[in-house]
């Protein structure tokens, strides 16, 4: 089965300001990606480039077999897309604007657009300028979902949102899954993509990084394990065991900090020739592996390494 | 140095306005000077000049016309219209917009009381609008010496001065008008028209006998009673005191009611005065006609606008119909005794065509740069449309490009039309009740015929906004506009070529209140205007949107 979103080879500078360099990654039906960066990273561009908003200079896209900039207006049939900093008229209210979106895409069923909107209580005889931050991203949220799109491309979805309506999209996002759409979401909040999303891509100063599962990219990366023991021990026999990358001995040396990258056994195993009083391990966050990528000494943008 | 305070800051953001506008404006006032100095060579043609500037006294004071001072004076009479868009726009943004944009709230977070705020920002606008008085003053002196003038460098720099203060009392009641809306584009609207009634308050004395006691509410009229530039007029110190005192009062004004207001909210008005709140819903609008499509969208946003300045430009033609009679009564006798100027008269009219229509022709000639000012601040709503992200949801919907664009000038195109029909309607009404011997079929293309001007200026504005964004679209039209007006309104008198007064659409207008439209002319116009849309919209389907 061909992939939902292929992406190819992508390319996009803004005359001497970097856009994306040379992004590729391939989402599947049903999946829930995530995309992940840092501010000015190419999450938006290379997602206008996906809405044909931007013409790519190289490289090709395509959502459902179709070609992204040939093709964009039966793309758009098919897709819900939410921008980063959703601008609407400010004159209109909440209600007129989702019907004139509802019209532009040809009618929407009613029954469900008004269920969306008691979904996240929205007000819709306010004028969109007189909507919080977060009433804003409510309208542009529902105007996405409200035509039950194939495919919904939502840029910093949750950016605005009380905790009540962030759960209440993490709800929607595990519905619409079920119900086989797929789905982009950029982020640079981990926690909700670790939550939502299946697939993961890090991109860092327009490069695609690293694509994966999530499981998969936690993984790879480095977690702690502190153990203590009823009596002093010789933490220097830890250093040479496998997956251990650095060691740190406790202050009253009964116990070892060990950083970790890989299996976990060989520690184990030498942890049990001594009275172990208690093992912590510490489980590898999205942050963690966000940190790696673009902390000064992580790899750089052409480490490029495909877990997938 | 320039970000160390807030009125600095502020100064610097108004760098090049000062010279631009200074700029501008001073070769604004000193091109009729060019053409004076070569029309006065004669005593006869002097009087020649005085009686046919008397047939304009609507536009402004005929005082000594035959000087280069008095000309220019007169000349610019209307031009204040266009000389204040630069205060009304910036006064309007000055709070309003910062707080638009949220960026009034950051500095505002500074430890500085918030009227100090507020007064280094005005300051600076004033002390800009000086900038542009001085250099308009040493431009229009400059001018002065090279054709002949008898005005010194004092008389340039009081006329500067006079124009600096009139251009604040317009920014102050713009300022103080922006204390009750909500948004910066709703005061410049309300001054915008609050600036033309005081414009046409002030032409009623000067059409209408005994009657000073209206245009004495307009500031307008107190501007006008400096004439630096008149030799032997001078300056009128209380009249430019008044104007002082009127900027101080509306500015003033303007900073207590900022500073006793929630920055972001509007000054309280009685709650009898306030629209009744309306209930929370989760309603949805199912039967409103203008969600239906891009185009019925378009018609939604672009209606109020469009009322207004049909009630502008409809109203203009009417009451100038209306109007041509009295005026014809009271310069018959000035024409009387002034045969060339009858025959002036009567060339401009076609030979037999009454004074009424040879009259009215010169005055319909404002109609088509009025309809394309209108089209201007259209296409300033569309470039702000793409600049500020709203054409990003329309185009991820599954509209294609070309008929986004092409919906959004069609119900700008609509517009002009029905601009253009309602202003025939007005003055063709106005001349069956007064009974003003008009040609039916030449006053239907004199009012219809701005249609395709207007249509003009919008393709170029679209054509434009390819690559443009909004500032430098609308300066750009604006100087198109101000450009083609000088090549068809003083060219002729500063003898340029044939070749050169093509190039302005006027040309093509002609004078159809007298001779009707070129059809040849009309479909040149609308060709180009089409070639102008095609090529914008061939950019426009191929280019990075919002970038």
């Amino acid at each position: 089965m061909a992939a939902m979103i292929d992406v190819e080879a992508l390319t996009k500078s803004y005359g001497s300001k970097r856009g994306i360099t040379d992004v590729s990654f391939q989402v599947e039906e049903g999946d829930v990606f995530g995309f992940l960066g840092p501010n000015g990273a190419g999450k938006t561009t290379t997602i206008r480039l996906l809405m044909a908003l931007l013409h790519p200079d190289a490289g090709s896209a395509r959502i459902a077999g179709l070609d992204c900039w040939k093709q964009s207006v039966d793309i758009k049939r098919l897709t819900g897309y939410m921008p980063g900093e959703p601008a609407l008229d400010p004159n209109l209210t909440g209600g007129q604007i989702l019907e004139y979106f509802a019209h532009l895409r040809g009618g929407v069923d009613q029954a469900y657009l008004k269920q969306l909107i008691q979904r996240f209580e929205l007000d819709t005889s306010r004028k969109f300028r007189q909507y919080s931050t977060g009433n804003k991203r409510k309208v542009v949220l529902i105007q996405a979902f409200m035509h039950r799109p194939r495919l919904l491309i939502l840029d910093e979805p949750t950016n605005g949102l009380d905790p009540l309506n962030q759960q209440e999209f993490d709800r929607m996002v595990l519905e619409g899954r079920n119900e086989g759409r797929t789905f982009l979401l950029s982020s640079h909040v981990l926690s909700e993509v670790e939550k939502t999303c299946s697939t993961v891509g890090i991109i860092r100063e327009g490069r695609l990084v690293r694509t994966g599962d999530v499981a998969e990219v936690k993984a790879i990366k480095r977690y702690e394990i502190t153990i203590t023991f009823a009596s002093a021990v010789p933490t220097e026999s830890f250093k040479s065991l496998e997956g251990v990358i650095d060691v740190e001995t406790l202050p009253h040396g009964h116990g070892v900090h060990l950083t970790m990258q890989g299996p976990a056994d060989a520690v184990v195993k030498a942890a049990a020739h001594y009275p172990v009083v208690s093992l912590t391990s510490y489980e590898p966050s999205l942050e963690d592996i966000f940190l790696r990528y673009y902390e000064g000494d992580g790899p750089r943008a052409t480490d490029k390494d495909n877990v997938a | 140095m320039w970000l160390s305070s807030v009125f600095l800051k502020t100064l610097r953001d108004y760098r090049i306005p000062i010279f631009g506008w200074g700029i501008g404006m001073g070769l604004v006032v000193v091109s009729p000077m060019a053409s004076v100095a070569a029309l006065v060579t004669t005593p006869q043609a002097r009087a020649q000049l005085a009686s046919l500037a008397a047939t304009f006294a609507w536009n402004a004071d005929v005082v000594a016309v035959d000087t280069i001072g008095g000309y220019a004076t007169f000349k610019i009479g209307i031009f204040i219209f266009l000389i204040a868009v630069w205060p009304l726009l910036a006064a309007s943004r000055m709070l309003r917009g910062e707080e638009e944009t949220s960026t009034l709230d950051v500095l505002l977070s500074v430890p500085r009381p918030r009227l100090r705020v507020a007064l280094e920002k005005v300051a600076a606008m004033w002390t800009a609008l000086l900038a542009m008085g001085l250099l308009i003053g040493l431009i229009v002196f400059a001018g002065g010496q090279k054709f002949g003038a008898d005005f010194g460098l004092g008389n340039g720099l009081l006329f500067g001065l006079n124009l600096a203060l009139i251009c604040a009392v317009i920014g102050g009641l713009a300022l103080l008008i922006s204390q009750f809306t909500q948004e910066r584009g709703t005061a410049a609207g309300w001054t915008a028209g609050l600036l033309l009634i005081f414009v046409v308050l002030d032409m009623v004395h000067r059409v209408v006998a005994n009657s000073e006691w209206i245009s004495r509410l307009s500031p307008i009229y107190y501007y006008n009673q400096t004439k630096a530039l008149v030799p032997g007029y001078g300056v009128n110190v209380g009249a430019m005191l008044l104007l002082l005192a009127l900027t101080l009062i509306l500015s003033g004004a303007a900073l207590w009611l900022f500073v006793r207001r929630d920055v972001g909210g509007t000054v309280s008005v009685p709650r009898w005065l306030r629209l009744p709140e309306q209930a929370a819903s989760q309603a949805l609008p199912v039967r409103d006609l203008s969600l239906r499509s891009v185009y019925a969208r378009g018609i939604g946003m672009i209606a109020m606008p469009t009322l207004w300045w049909t009630l502008g430009i409809a109203g203009f033609a009417g009451w100038m119909v209306f109007a041509v009679q009295q005026m014809a009564s009271r310069l018959s006798s000035l024409l009387a005794s002034s045969p060339a100027a009858m025959n002036l008269i009567k060339n401009i009219g076609g030979g037999s065509a009454s004074f009424e229509a040879g009259f009215l022709s010169a005055i319909f000639v404002l109609l088509p740069l009025l309809l394309m000012a209108f089209a201007v601040t259209q296409v300033n709503g569309w470039t702000a449309d793409e600049q500020d992200g709203r054409l990003e949801l329309v185009l991820a919907a599954p509209q294609r490009r070309l008929g986004v664009l092409l919906a959004r000038f069609a119900a700008l195109a609509s517009s002009t039309v029905f601009i253009g029909v309602v202003t025939l309607l007005a003055a063709a009404g106005a001349a069956i009740i007064t009974g003003v011997r008009v040609d039916s079929g030449n006053l239907a293309a004199a009012t219809l015929g701005i249609i395709p001007l207007g249509l003009l200026v919008a393709a170029v504005g679209y054509l434009a906004a390819g690559w443009l964004r909004t500032a430098a679209d609308t300066g750009l039209l604006s100087f198109l506009l101000l450009i083609w007006f000088f090549i068809s309104f003083i060219g002729p008198e500063l003898q340029l070529p044939d070749a050169t007064l093509r190039l302005s659409p006027f040309y093509y207008y002609g004078s159809p209140l007298l001779h009707g439209l070129a059809f040849t002319s009309v479909v040149g116009l609308v060709a180009v205007a089409a070639v102008a849309l095609g090529l914008g919209a061939l950019r426009f389907v191929r280019k990075d949107i919002g970038v």
